[in-house]
């Protein structure tokens, strides 16, 4: 909210320092975010929280800064009205408006110029001036909060009735614009048509203007929650709905009137004129409610004993009218304030009079707590990723629509109902939109060589209607392995770059050829187990998706599922045998279509005395030599034992046992 | 009966200096340390000697042995160091396969922000991202029709399923679940329907909870105000202002003074009453306070990055630069 400075200083006529002045708003709640000079005077704008309704207007801010001048503020001039005996009302919606009030005068010039100052407070709060009476209007709301609205008599059918809107009713409003009401919008209407959508614009058929003699002006409280929802549904806020959905003083409706013509009288020419007013007994459900605060509260809540003079002096600035008991305060609550209903409220009013700033800070490390600490898997992972060169990405949940049609069941996939824009409609079902998307940014910026992870979230929809989330790892790797690298050490990444990764990450995984995964390609596709549960995927995109995201370059991905992982957090030790270990290699010619992990499978070292690990140590191809169906893989052997040196013999004999095991069953042929 | 060695120390400094290669200098030592050396033959002197001479003649003969191995192991590795190589490495030639890997700035932020808390006995919780009203707003004293929501700029995926647009929602399943007292730390992506140079649909959030018998506000400064000097790394100029969230009250503001001007940081607050009886904690007996901060801020300021965007383009040379960070 936009003011100024000096029309404020009016109600507060101590203030020294702007500076100081605007620090202590601040310092109450009421945050000046910023402050610009215009002639003579400053315009501050307020940032003000949506509970503090009391506060947007020139008498609320004065009266919520009064405790800290210690003086009380002083109401500006008013003619005193009494109410009609006959009012000019068909029927009242007490839902749409508990207290309503209209002020009909005749006879009025509104030709006259709006003065000078009124302008220029108008223009510095942002609000155009129109003509005089409509000014006037502003300027009582901008002074005192409550929204008022001028209708012009002499264009307006008959009574005036509050009630919600019939069907297909429209109103053309002084903004231009044709608005279609629904039955629960509410309205103000002659006997014919609505004349203001109650609360938040009038139409332009009734408005006021410089040539109007007689009019009805409207000041009335509107049910908040109404208001907000009908703004909401249209779309549009205005300087009355800003304040009406937050909460206007309900008993403040008519003083309003009293001031403005008071105003309109000090300017120009007034006929006669009448007051119409009707309200239900209790206006607002916090109207009248009282709160009883035990003493203590204050420094159980807030750690400090503040006195009892100085919560009580607070109070009273604040209108709360307190009562000092025994052991408790009586607070009253007062009509403006709709956010005050617990004694903790006011433990805030207190506090915030006493200043934020001024309560010391106590360090209390050593509490109880009902919820251990575990230790971090992703952060783990991710570490030992980065040790390996990997850099971390974070991307949007949300990915464009149709992103991901093509490797999920459309039932599956998480539509956002309001989304920001098409590029992000949907929520991730895997993680290899994010990725790949990832991949293509960097590719058309030129950084080619790639290794990246990700941790995140994937989000599915599931039959039942219920929706799941899965905590991912992935990432991917393309390039060279290290730009810094000699050419003579650089080398292109392979499939078997990120399985080493992989492993170097967890070390018991093993991986075997898939196929099931829509987004990875047939050919370069495997599946990573871990104790033969699967725990994720890895291998090329399929190249429909590499398309999708413009990527030419070769890329392999991989994901893990983070919650199916058993991550190993002890081991036990094994003894150290001190006896020298044996090598052995061994050179064998098996068909292609043997798998090196079959071979390791086989020759799995419980079956062979004293054999301690096997692994593949070489692999090649000769077409010319062994044919295009026969590879030559070389397995190295190691063998020791726990009690004694070992002596060749006793390694030949395994060594054969091995032998013959790989001829029978895989018909090796042995090459050394 | 002692002896002076005198002249054959300075005859072996003689040829030692003379000397330069390390065959030479291999030559000299077996000359005079060999088995047969000359340093031997006059141990040999004594088994003539009486025992009285023995204990003055050792004495000598071992000073003398000691000086002989100095001298030949100072020459022997002086030869060394300045033994000629063919192609002498260049260290300045690059190291292979050198890691240029990196945690993200998000995730860096807060790790440092949970390492601090969790000095101050936080403990890290997580939760889920798609969230039912209940969780991400009744619970927290927020009903349907109040002005609040508007705070919240909410993306719905179903008539009540939501993205939470912060982590309380955490916090109450939390409390939920594992009553007072508690200390619980929740780091999280969250998600607000507003896209613009300093509002991202998506970004992340910590909120920190403390419920306990006897917690008041200067526990909740106590908390905060160290920890961002902690954060920091310096003692900032810290305000705390009044403001307003349901879900606390008193409700506050931690504004820091950044480059002469007011930043606001964090909000925070006594935990509203409403909110405890909402996860049937009995306000009469335990009161708490709750913050919550931006990482993506927190980031900006210390990193220096103006663009809130480069967080979620991932360009390599962007994320590169946090490398050695963790």
């Amino acid at each position: 909210m936009k003011i100024s400075l000096n029309w404020l200083k009016e109600y507060v006529p101590d203030i020294k320092k702007n500076d100081i002045f605007i620090e202590e708003l601040t310092s109450l709640g009421l945050e000046v975010s910023s402050q610009v000079k215009i002639k003579k005077d400053t315009i501050i704008d307020i940032d003000m929280t949506p509970n503090r309704a009391d506060c947007l207007s020139i008498l609320g801010v004065a009266r919520d800064i009064s405790p800290l001048y210690k003086k009380k503020i002083c109401l500006p001039k008013s003619i005193k009205l009494i109410k009609a005996k006959n009012n000019i009302f068909s029927m009242i919606e007490r839902g749409i408006s508990p207290s309503y009030s209209v002020l009909s005068i005749q006879n009025i010039d509104n030709s006259i110029p709006t003065p000078e100052f009124m302008k220029q407070r108008l223009t510095g709060s942002g609000i155009k001036t129109v003509n005089f009476i409509v000014d006037v209007l502003n300027y009582v709301m901008l002074e005192n909060g409550q929204p008022m609205h001028a209708f012009d008599k002499d264009k307006f059918n008959g009574p005036i009735s509050v009630r919600f809107a019939k069907k297909n009713e429209k109103m053309s409003a002084l903004d231009g614009q044709v608005y279609r009401l629904t039955t629960d919008t509410p309205v103000i209407s002659d006997s014919k048509n609505p004349q203001a959508i109650a609360g938040i614009i009038g139409s332009g058929d009734t408005a006021v203007s410089v040539n109007s003699k007689n009019i009805f002006i409207e000041s009335a409280y509107f049910t908040p929650t109404i208001i907000r929802r009908s703004s909401k549904n249209f779309r549009l806020q205005t300087d009355a709905s800003y304040r009406f959905e937050r909460g206007v003083d309900p008993l403040l409706n008519k003083y309003a009137l009293e001031r403005v013509l008071f105003i309109l009288k000090e300017h120009t020419k007034v006929g006669n004129y009448s007051l119409s007013h009707s309200s239900v007994p209790k206006v607002a459900k916090h109207i009248g409610n009282s709160i009883s605060v035990e003493s203590d509260l204050f420094q159980r809540s807030l750690g400090v004993k503040i006195t009892n003079s100085f919560i009580m002096q607070t109070l009273k600035y604040l209108g709360f009218n307190p009562k000092k008991n025994k052991s408790s305060f009586v607070v009253k609550v007062p009509s403006h304030r709709f956010d005050i209903q617990l004694p903790q409220d006011l433990v805030e009013e207190v506090a915030r009079v006493y200043g934020y700033n001024n309560f010391k800070s106590v360090l209390a490390v050593n509490s109880f707590n009902n919820i251990q600490a575990k230790s971090d898997k992703n952060d783990y992972y991710s570490d030992l990723l980065v040790a390996r060169g990997y850099n971390e990405t974070i991307s949007f949940s949300f990915i464009p629509s149709d992103g991901q049609i093509n490797h999920m069941q459309k039932s599956q996939i998480i539509k956002i109902i309001n989304p920001i824009s098409e590029d992000k409609s949907e929520m991730r079902g895997s993680m290899i939109n994010s990725i790949l998307s990832t991949c293509g940014y960097n590719f058309s910026r030129n950084n080619n060589n790639l290794k990246i992870f990700e941790s995140g979230k994937t989000y599915k929809k599931h039959r039942d209607g219920k929706v799941t989330e899965e905590n991912i790892l992935a990432g991917a790797i393309s390039g060279i392995n290290s730009e810094q690298n000699l050419k003579t050490d650089q080398n292109e990444l392979s499939f078997f770059d990120l399985k080493g990764d992989l492993i170097s990450m967890l070390p018991n995984l093993s991986f075997e050829a898939n196929d099931n995964i829509k987004y990875i390609s047939k050919t370069c596709q495997a599946v990573i187990k871990q104790n033969n549960q699967i725990i994720g995927y890895c291998g090329e995109p399929s190249s429909s998706l590499c398309q999708q995201y413009s990527i030419k370059n070769k890329v392999y991905y991989y994901e893990l599922m983070m919650d199916k992982i058993i991550h190993i957090d002890n081991v036990k030790y094994k003894k150290i045998s001190v006896f020298p270990k044996i090598k052995r290699d061994l050179t064998i010619l098996v068909d292609n279509k043997i798998l090196a992990s079959e071979i390791i499978d086989a020759v799995e070292r419980k079956l062979f005395n004293y054999m301690i690990n096997s692994k593949i140590n070489d692999i090649f191809y000769n077409k010319a030599e062994f044919g295009k169906d026969k590879k030559s893989i070389t397995v190295e052997f190691i063998f020791q034992d726990s009690l004694r040196t070992l002596i060749d013999n006793q390694v030949n004999v395994e060594m054969e046992k091995i032998t013959n095991l790989l001829m029978s069953k895989y018909k090796a042929i042995i090459r050394t | 009966m002692s002896k002076n060695y005198t002249s054959l120390i300075s005859e072996l400094r003689e040829k030692l200096k003379k000397c330069s290669s390390l065959h030479d200098i291999a030559n000299i030592k077996s000359f005079y340390l060999g088995k047969n050396g000359i340093v031997s033959i006059e141990f040999n002197e004594l088994k003539n000697a009486s025992i009285d001479e023995k204990k003055e003649l050792g004495k000598s003969l071992n000073i003398l042995k000691n000086q002989v191995q100095e001298l030949i192991s100072l020459k022997l590795s002086q030869a060394q160091e300045t033994k000629d190589v063919d192609y002498p490495i260049d260290v300045t030639l690059p190291g292979k396969n050198i890691s240029s890997g990196s945690r993200h700035p998000i995730s860096i932020t807060i790790n440092q922000i949970t390492s601090i808390l969790g000095k101050y006995g936080f403990t890290s919780v997580s939760g889920i991202e798609i969230e039912d009203e209940f969780h991400n707003f009744e619970a927290l004293n927020i009903p349907d029709t109040h002005p609040a929501r508007d705070m919240h700029d909410t993306f719905y995926v179903s008539d009540n399923k939501l993205l939470r647009t912060h982590t309380s929602s955490v916090q109450i399943r939390s409390m939920l679940s594992n009553k007072a007292p508690l200390k619980i730390m929740t780091p999280g992506k969250v998600y607000r329907c507003d896209s613009d140079p300093t509002h991202s649909p998506m970004f992340h959030q910590i909120e920190g909870l403390c419920i306990d018998k006897d917690i008041n506000f200067c526990h909740l400064k106590g908390v905060l105000t160290n920890f961002i000097t902690e954060f920091f790394g310096r003692d900032m100029e810290i305000r705390f202002r009044p403001s307003y969230f349901p879900f606390t009250e008193p409700s506050a503001e931690l504004d820091i003074k950044f480059r002469g001007k007011w930043l606001e940081v964090l909000g925070c607050g006594m935990v509203h009453p409403n909110v405890l009886t909402n996860v049937k904690i009995n306000f009469k007996n335990f009161s708490g306070f709750a913050f919550g901060l931006g990482i993506e801020r927190l980031a900006m300021l210390k990193y220096d990055i103006v663009d809130l965007r480069m967080f979620y383009e991932n360009d390599i040379s962007f994320l590169s630069q946090f490398k050695g960070l963790k």
